[in-house]
């Protein structure tokens, strides 16, 4: 089960087979594609071609259309500021600057750039029939937060009817938006009003309980499912959010999960977000949004929870972080590194590992799970055991489970990140696939060289000078030797004027100078063919 | 009524949000006056300047700075309460110009540059100002060059960084490496929704505070 009905079935509070994964791809849809916010959000093209990206990618249950909570202001008269990496900022405020409430519009949907969304969530609607399409409305509060500026916190006391008056055309936007996206064949309404989190519960209850509710009464007659999107500081107000009826809150990362649980469980309604945007998501290593993905999950630990960032994705969010979340959703075994790694609530003294691999031998480490219990890195050890004894006691091998505090110890000290890894003379060389076996003798053999090389580098090479005859060859030996000279170095040269050694090397004209190095692959053992086919490859 | 009591009935006016006698808020204080009549009524009576802000205006703020941290109270309450303590300093700005009261330092705040948002930096600069700081605003979209000709204008003043945005938290850490490529030893805090103590010791700023209050302690303890 994926996509919608995963969606559908987690938010009903129905049977499901995971938790769901929502990566709200705002702004970032446009990084990756290579643009800018401000053209991305108003260009349905541009925003299909993001959000495909993103499908792609993320391999997402469900994707908002839209992440702009500007754009209604934008349609009642709001002017906004541009940015190239933000959503549009609001900068005027009708109704502070004269404008009478009365003489506002419910806007259109010709209105400024409504037709644009709806064009983008028909067309991904089309394109993507089983993603979970949520369509983003912004709340009362901070719409009408828009239309007035800041006073409206003052005037909650000042001038309470006219701002009851203000909210309850508000809301009327934000159903008839609501209605905009359904229409055009949205599966999911949220309502984003994060200016909620400035006010208290008893102004909640005060001015945004009636306008709330009959945004989410509208919805579900629609016969659609609603979100109550907060974010910022907003805890005091989950209960009173509860109450105006949405199928699903979503918060961010300044409240507790366990807490929203309770509450939300209380009202048997869904809940989800909580994943950090910036120290994490934007900031954090893959291995770090693993890890706080599955915090998340384990903290909020019901099936009525969608896993979900806090907000819309900073824009230039590294995809490479959401994927590694994709990727943890979609893979039990994930879970299990991310889990085991995770009991470790210290962390560990790192080894000084800057000489390892200073000895004859090469060690090849894997670093898994555990290999009788998980399958990769079972048969990452499997197919190091089965090319070890080609090099006959040059390596030699160990298996360092992170189940034990010394495995994680040696893990963080070589800095491997994933599971299964395998580590050639503690340099990370196979990560999470299992090598094929040429590739893994290619990599041991050249370890092996490398080594070599260091040990010949004692050992001197030679120069052959060819040619006709001695004479041809005396000003060539004279500049090698003050080469050598100013090297400080000493080399035999040899000086060749046979013909035959000539035509043997393929030397095709005189003077020629060659260099002659000696490498010994092997002292005191038969190699295998296998690995004296290695050695004649780095011949040719 | 005494001058002490009046000096604690400033207090409450600028803790409950009560700014003058016409001022329908809060209900219960409704016809009463408030911190605007009480402020000129105790001046007349002889109380100090000096007395009225520690006394009067800067307890009562205090009290809001920490109802607030304690999500007692929200942002509508703290902009009432300083309306409220406007009202009052409004009397008392001949002497902080004539020099006869003095404030604890100054404090230059705004948004950072990129940002529009200014709900948080203007509660933080009431809430500093009802400390008994001199504060001076920048205000929005500030970039890190007038944050230090400001701070060329007020030696030794603090400065205050905000944003709401995770983009411009970027350019929170271009602005304090600015400042400090020019001014290494000036002090700096940083606040905002996205902002964490870990993100200040990440771009190196001094102070990070997740409330207000937190900046007026800090502050406040470097003076003292």
């Amino acid at each position: 089960m994926k996509g919608k009905e995963l969606l559908i079935n987690t938010i009903r509070g129905e049977e499901t087979s995971r938790t769901p994964w929502v990566p709200f791809v705002g702004v970032h849809g446009g990084y990756l594609i290579g643009t800018t916010a401000d053209l991305y959000l108003q260009s349905s093209e541009l925003m299909i071609q993001g959000l495909s990206k993103a499908v792609e990618l993320y391999q997402p249950d469900g994707l908002p259309v839209c992440f702009d909570l500007q754009i209604e202001a934008e349609a009642l008269g709001c002017r906004l500021n541009w940015s190239p990496d933000n959503p549009p900022a609001v900068v005027t405020h009708p109704l502070a600057e004269g404008v009478a409430l009365k003489t506002l519009k419910i806007p259109g949907p010709k209105d400024g750039r409504i037709p644009m969304v709806m064009e983008t969530a028909r067309e991904m609607r089309k394109k993507f029939p089983e993603l979970g399409l949520y369509g983003l409305v912004t709340g009362p509060f901070t719409l009408a937060l828009h239309l007035l500026g800041t006073d409206i916190f003052m005037k909650m006391f000042e001038d309470p009817e006219g701002i009851r008056e203000l909210l309850t055309f508000t809301a009327e936007v934000t159903s008839t938006m609501a209605g905009y996206y359904l229409d055009a064949g949205c599966d999911i309404i949220a309502m984003v009003d994060p200016m909620t989190s400035q006010i208290g519960p008893e102004q909640f209850k005060e001015f945004i309980h009636e306008p709330a509710s009959s945004v989410f009464n509208f919805i579900r007659k629609s016969g659609a499912l609603s979100s109550f999107f907060v974010c910022g500081h907003a805890q005091q107000n989950i209960e009173v959010m509860s109450q105006t009826g949405p199928d699903n809150v979503s918060i961010d990362e300044n409240i507790p999960l366990d807490f929203v649980r309770e509450v939300c469980k209380k009202y048997d309604i869904s809940f989800g977000g909580n994943l950090q945007l910036t120290m994490v998501l934007l900031m954090g290593s893959e291995e770090d949004c693993m890890q706080h993905a599955w915090e998340c999950i384990t903290t909020a630990d019901s099936p009525r929870f969608i896993l979900a960032p806090g907000c819309d994705l900073p824009m230039k969010t590294p995809p490479e972080n959401i994927r590694a979340i994709t990727r943890l959703v979609n893979d039990p075994y994930q879970q299990e590194v991310i889990q085991a790694l995770g009991k470790t609530s210290s962390k560990p003294e790192l080894l000084n590992l800057d000489d390892y691999g200073n000895i004859d031998k090469v060690i090849v480490d894997i670093i898994t799970l555990d290999s009788e219990s998980c399958a990769p890195c079972q048969y990452m050890v499997e197919a190091v055991k089965q090319v070890a004894p080609h090099f006959e006691g040059i390596v030699e091998w160990r298996e360092h489970s992170i189940k034990d505090f010394e495995g994680i110890t040696f893990m963080s000290s070589l800095f491997v990140k994933n599971i299964p890894t395998i580590c050639i003379d503690g340099k990370i060389t196979f990560v999470s696939k299992i090598p094929p076996k040429n590739e893994l003798i290619r990599a041991i053999q050249k370890r092996i060289n490398e080594k070599l090389k260091s040990r010949l580098r004692i050992k001197p090479g030679e120069i052959l000078l060819a040619g006709e005859s001695g004479e041809e060859l005396t000003e060539l030996k004279r500049k090698t030797e003050l080469a050598l000279a100013e090297l400080g170095t000493k080399l035999d040269v040899r000086i060749e004027t046979g013909e035959e050694f000539r035509q043997n090397l393929g030397v095709a004209d005189t003077p020629a100078w060659i260099s002659v190095k000696y490498r010994i692959r092997s002292e005191g053992r038969q190699p295998t063919i296998e690995v004296i086919k290695e050695w004649i490859k780095d011949l040719l | 009524m005494s001058q002490e009591s009046l000096l604690q009935e400033i207090a409450v006016c600028v803790e409950r949000g009560k700014v003058n006698e016409q001022s329908p808020y809060p209900p219960d204080l409704k016809g009463q006056p408030g911190a605007d009549e009480l402020t000129r009524k105790v001046l007349d009576m002889g109380a100090s300047a000096d007395q009225v802000l520690s006394e009067g205006l800067v307890p009562g703020m205090k009290i809001v700075g920490i109802k607030f941290r304690e999500n007692k109270i929200f942002v509508p309450e703290v902009l009432m309460a300083a309306k409220a303590m406007t009202a009052g300093m409004n009397h008392l700005r001949p002497y902080f110009q004539s020099g006869e009261v003095q404030r604890k330092g100054t404090f230059i705040i705004g948004t950072v540059m990129g940002d529009l948002h200014d709900i948080g930096k203007n509660l933080l600069g009431m809430i500093v100002e009802g400390a008994g700081w001199e504060v001076i605003d920048l205000g929005i979209d500030v970039p890190a060059v007038k944050f230090l000709a400001a701070l060329e204008e007020h030696p030794g003043a603090f400065i205050g960084l905000s944003c709401l945005l995770t983009t411009t938290m970027l350019n929170m850490e271009r602005i304090v490496q600015d400042v400090r490529d020019s001014r290494p030893d000036a002090k700096i805090l940083i606040g905002g929704a996205p902002v964490t103590d870990e993100f200040k010791t990440k771009i190196g700023a001094n102070w990070y505070s997740p409330d207000p209050q937190g900046a007026v302690d800090f502050l406040n303890k470097q003076v003292s």
